[in-house]
């Protein structure tokens, strides 16, 4: 302890202090001489003292003396254990004794002078586990540790430690995420586990390929492979479609360790989800055998919706339909109009008219699976057709095509269309000997199954005015001319005539994998421009032959139920959600008994699924956890829709690079100014010594006033006070 | 002539005009205030039995007469206007209903008779227009808009004049609403009931009536069929043809 001199902190500006001073002396000098006649000498003294002693009171209170006391402290530095818990630090060690994790908890706890125990006598010592997360530990959960998480990210572990940690101590394979440009001031002191040098795996380290891809589009997947302890070896890597091999490439590994690359393409054909898988044989003496495999899911999407469409002749339904069509960009149509039948005159030669071969035997026959959607407009098939034509239209609606014919004099051809193979397919059959009738005009009403069917539940899409949709439909212009059929008992009436007896007008249904629709008028354009009569817009019909055709093409953008995946592949182990969302225009109140979900694992068994609460209104959250990897299948079945939908879980070692990499351990302890140490004899003695540097001290200071106002106040007035009673004494006053 | 009279003999496919209010075509003739607005009153026959005769297009012979306040007017795609003289401007409503009507799929075929450039309906018509679709103009279809391919590959232009060599219409994006012509396709095409044509074509006689005829086909199957012999397909057999 030092006790320095007394310091003063003069509570007004030194020189207006030693003024007053001076002033005050002088003014008692004068009193002093003044008095000197009248009392004597003695007491002229006295009083002067008095008077002298109180000015020299006040102005040592204004000089503000104080003593000053310092004390020197030192800390004692706190060390950091960081000890990787990610999924490569179950590897074994060569011999196969243990796992890396296991030698670094031995390190750390086993033996008489274990890390921990020498450290703690001296230091404060915090231990940490690393993977997905930072997680402090305490001592005891050290032996407890396993090695389940995800590459570990250091950089931000040490920024997270810094403050309270002078040095820190990772024990790690190196399979980390390092950062440079954010390493901090705090010195790591790093230790190896695992043998490069013996260490032999071969793994699909990355796979690049969309999520989404698009049908009759090539779509390519580029495959990363890695491997440790291989040289001078060929490679077969495989690309299979659930299960079926689609593609195979050989690759050649020549460094050791090494990366290569090879890029499969293909053109997927059908829309849909594909299950793919990539995969690389075993090799002898690999050592992770799960990091062979990886599984992908691809979107398969149409880019465009084709159609094909036939038109019987011109007039306003085809024009009008042609408009809605050419009205969405998503379509591609193409279209042929039958302008001249075998029976019309052409009065001049071929060169002078724009007319076109009809190409029935390219389009019917070699074309037509290309085509989303064929639409026969008011069309006499009859002059054209040939039965192996017509058979093709079934095939390709069963196959997973759609086909919808509108209405018209020539559509059902006397009949002659309930006999054929289309026939087999309509979802409406022809019962009357008049077949076609133009007059009286009719007005249209929606079924109770149209009310709740997505072509014409428009939901939110549409609210011009307040009228309900059945009453919007009712007030819709009368028709001209309607086609007299009867719905199958397998079929759908959406629309039907709403006076006298009842005809179906929109009539749909399902054939095979495709879907079929009957518009039995070719008066729909008085929808259109009735609509616009009455002062609104296009939008109502233009949306209904959209949605029409979204319909018919099973555009999932119009199911009644969507499935939302995770956006990044599940992982096993991990509770995995997937949003279960109805469309505007469900009934919001469907109750969660009538909503039923099940999750099959790769292996086709039904797991436990459990269904959350979701804020969003008309949603649904279903929650499983995946026990391996592989593709999982989620099926959810509700009063308004079914839908299935599959999903990739990667397996716990899929993708995993488990190799050593010591030399990123090097690289974070040189740019952090510690220690890469693979011999561990003298690592308590290299972190003590960083501890050693990283040791702080600071002084303690104390300032310890010398006057209290109270005292000082006192004193004065004590001497004044006696000043003034030996003055009245004396008989001055 | 000849044309004409064909389509009588030769069975053409069924037509269920019985008592449709609206078949797949007719002419809706608009009938206004001021000027002459029916010059040409049986100018119908004739195209409508050459259109039966030629295409597969179902049509009725009997021609509608609407005003622009009529509430069936929206159901009357194809709108005739032909005249000689100056009209009246049309009453602000009246262009509204026009402007909705063009605006959202309905067509107006319009014809000056007299071919008077700058005069009487010509100049009437061209105000009109400009008051119902402003921002848009008439101009000068070219030869590569499909009104000259929806049919015939129209070579040479007809009438019962020969004012202009073109046809004029106002296009919005890929679809004329509007298509005007001063050669009197109209007068070509009258007769009276005994099959006589009414007036004469001059200069060119009875090949300018037969274009005139064609060209009243391709007007019709264009409004039908919109911008359809631009679809890709189309378009390679069209200009191989055209450079036969």
């Amino acid at each position: 302890m030092n006790v320095n001199p007394i310091t003063i902190a003069p509570v007004f500006p030194l020189w207006l202090i030693m003024l007053l001073f001076c002033l005050a002396l002088a003014q008692a000098a004068a009193q002093c001489v003044k008095s000197w006649t009248k009392l004597g000498p003695g007491r002229a003294l006295v009083i002067s003292l008095l008077r002298f002693t109180a000015i020299v009171v006040v102005v040592i209170f204004a000089l503000n003396p104080s003593v000053v006391t310092r004390k020197e402290h030192r800390i004692s530095p706190a060390i950091a254990i960081i000890v990787d818990t990610s999924k490569s630090m179950g590897q074994s060690v060569a011999g196969g004794k243990a796992s890396r994790l296991g030698e670094a908890k031995a390190l750390l706890m086993e033996g008489g002078s274990s890390l921990i125990e020498s450290l703690s006598k001296k230091y404060e010592v915090h231990v940490y586990g690393l993977a997905d997360s930072l997680r402090p530990l305490e001592f005891g959960d050290v032996a407890r540790l396993q090695a389940a998480g995800r590459k570990g990210d250091v950089s931000a572990a040490l920024r997270a430690i810094s403050d309270r940690n002078s040095v820190a101590v990772l024990l790690s394979d190196g399979n980390v995420k390092w950062n440079e440009s954010q390493a901090q001031q705090l010195p790591v002191v790093s230790v190896p586990f695992g043998d490069p040098e013996t260490y032999q795996d071969i793994l699909i380290k990355g796979i690049s390929a969309p999520s989404i891809a698009f049908r009759d589009r090539e779509v390519t997947i580029d495959v990363t492979l890695k491997n440790y302890g291989y040289t001078d070896l060929t490679l077969p890597v495989l690309l299979k479609d659930s299960g079926r091999l689609l593609s195979a490439k050989n690759i050649r590994v020549q460094t050791n360790p090494g990366e290569s690359s090879v890029a499969f393409s293909f053109v997927p054909s059908e829309v849909g989800q594909k299950n793919l898988s990539v995969s690389i044989p075993q090799q002898v003496g690999e050592r992770i055998v799960d990091n062979n495999q990886v599984n992908l899911s691809i979107k398969v999407v149409r880019d465009k919706t084709r159609i094909l469409m036939v038109s019987g002749n011109p007039s306003m339904n085809y024009r009008f339909m042609r408009t809605a069509l050419k009205s969405d960009p998503s379509i591609d149509l193409l279209s042929f109009v039958i302008l001249r039948t075998p029976s019309d005159i052409l009065n001049v030669r071929s060169y002078e008219q724009s007319l076109i071969p009809f190409p029935v035997k390219t389009l019917f026959l070699t074309e037509l699976t290309n085509f989303d959607l064929l639409i026969f407009d008011n069309f006499n098939y009859a002059l054209y057709l040939r039965p192996e034509h017509l058979e093709s239209i079934r095939r390709f609606v069963e196959d997973g095509g759609s086909f919808a014919m509108v209405g018209g004099p020539n559509l059902f051809d006397e009949g002659r269309y309930g006999l054929s193979p289309i026939g087999d397919i309509l979802p409406v059959r022809f019962v009357e000997s008049e077949f076609y009738r133009r007059d009286p005009s009719v007005r249209v009403r929606l079924s109770p199954a149209g009310a709740k069917h997505p072509i014409l539940r428009f939901g939110g899409e549409y609210r011009e005015g307040d009228a309900g949709p059945d009453l919007l439909w009712r007030e819709m212009s009368p028709l001209d001319g309607v086609n007299l059929m009867e719905a199958k008992k397998s079929a759908t009436v959406l629309l039907e005539t709403a006076q006298g007896i009842t005809w179906p007008i929109l009539t749909v249904s399902e054939k095979g994998k495709g879907r079929v629709l009957a518009l039995t008028t070719d008066y729909a354009w008085k929808w259109y421009m009735g609509m616009v009569a009455s002062g609104k817009g296009n939008q109502l019909y233009l949306m209904f032959v959209h949605r029409m055709v979204r319909w018919l093409t099973k555009d999932p953008s119009l199911d009644l139920v969507q499935m939302i995946l995770p956006e990044t592949t599940a992982s096993t182990g991990q509770e995995t959600d997937v949003r279960i969302r109805f469309q505007d225009g469900v009934p919001s109140r469907i109750s969660d008994a009538a909503v039923s979900f099940s999750v099959f694992n790769p292996e086709g068994v039904k797991i436990d699924s459990k269904l959350k609460p979701s804020p969003q209104p008309g949603e649904y959250i279903v929650s499983f956890l995946p026990q391996n990897g592989g593709i999982f299948r989620i099926k959810v079945e509700t009063p308004v829709g079914q839908l299935e939908e599959s999903m990739v879980v990667a397996g716990p070692l899929e993708g995993l690079d488990a190799g050593p990499a010591h030399d990123r351990l090097q690289k974070i302890s040189t740019s952090t100014g510690g220690k890469y140490m693979p011999r561990k004899d003298e690592l308590t003695k290299q972190i003590e010594q960083y501890a050693q540097k990283a040791e702080k001290q600071f002084v303690e200071e104390k300032r310890v006033p010398l006057w209290a106002t109270a005292f000082v106040m006192a004193v004065v007035l004590a001497l004044l006070s006696s000043e003034w009673y030996l003055r009245r004494r004396w008989g001055l006053i | 002539m000849a044309v004409g009279l064909m389509g009588g003999w030769i069975p053409s496919w069924p037509k269920f005009a019985l008592g449709s209010l609206f078949p797949h075509f007719f002419f809706a003739q608009l009938k206004y205030r001021g000027g002459e607005w029916d010059p040409n009153p049986l100018f119908a026959e004739a195209i409508v039995e050459e259109l039966e005769l030629r295409t597969s297009i179902d049509a009725r012979k009997a021609r509608r007469v609407m005003q622009l306040s009529d509430r069936d007017l929206f159901f009357c795609p194809f709108l005739y206007m032909a005249g000689r003289y100056e009209f009246e401007p049309f009453t602000q409503q009246e262009r509204e209903v026009l402007r909705r009507f063009l605006t959202y799929g309905g067509f107006l075929f319009a014809e000056d008779t007299v071919g008077a450039k700058g005069f009487g309906f010509d100049q009437a018509f061209r105000r009109e227009m400009r008051a119902v679709l402003p921002g848009y103009e008439l101009k000068r279809l070219s030869s590569e808009h499909s009104v000259y391919q929806s049919f015939y590959l129209i070579g040479s232009f007809g009438g019962r004049q020969r004012v202009n060599p073109y046809l004029e219409g106002i296009t919005i994006d890929n679809w004329t609403p509007v298509i005007y012509s001063q050669n009197d396709l109209s007068g070509a095409w009258s007769r009276d009931r005994f099959g006589k044509w009414l007036h004469a074509c001059v200069p060119g006689g009875e090949p300018q009536r037969k274009a005139a005829f064609k060209m009243g086909i391709n007007i019709i199957v264009y409004s039908l069929t919109s911008d359809y012999k631009r679809d890709v397909i189309h378009h390679p057999f069209i200009k191989r043809r055209q450079n036969l």
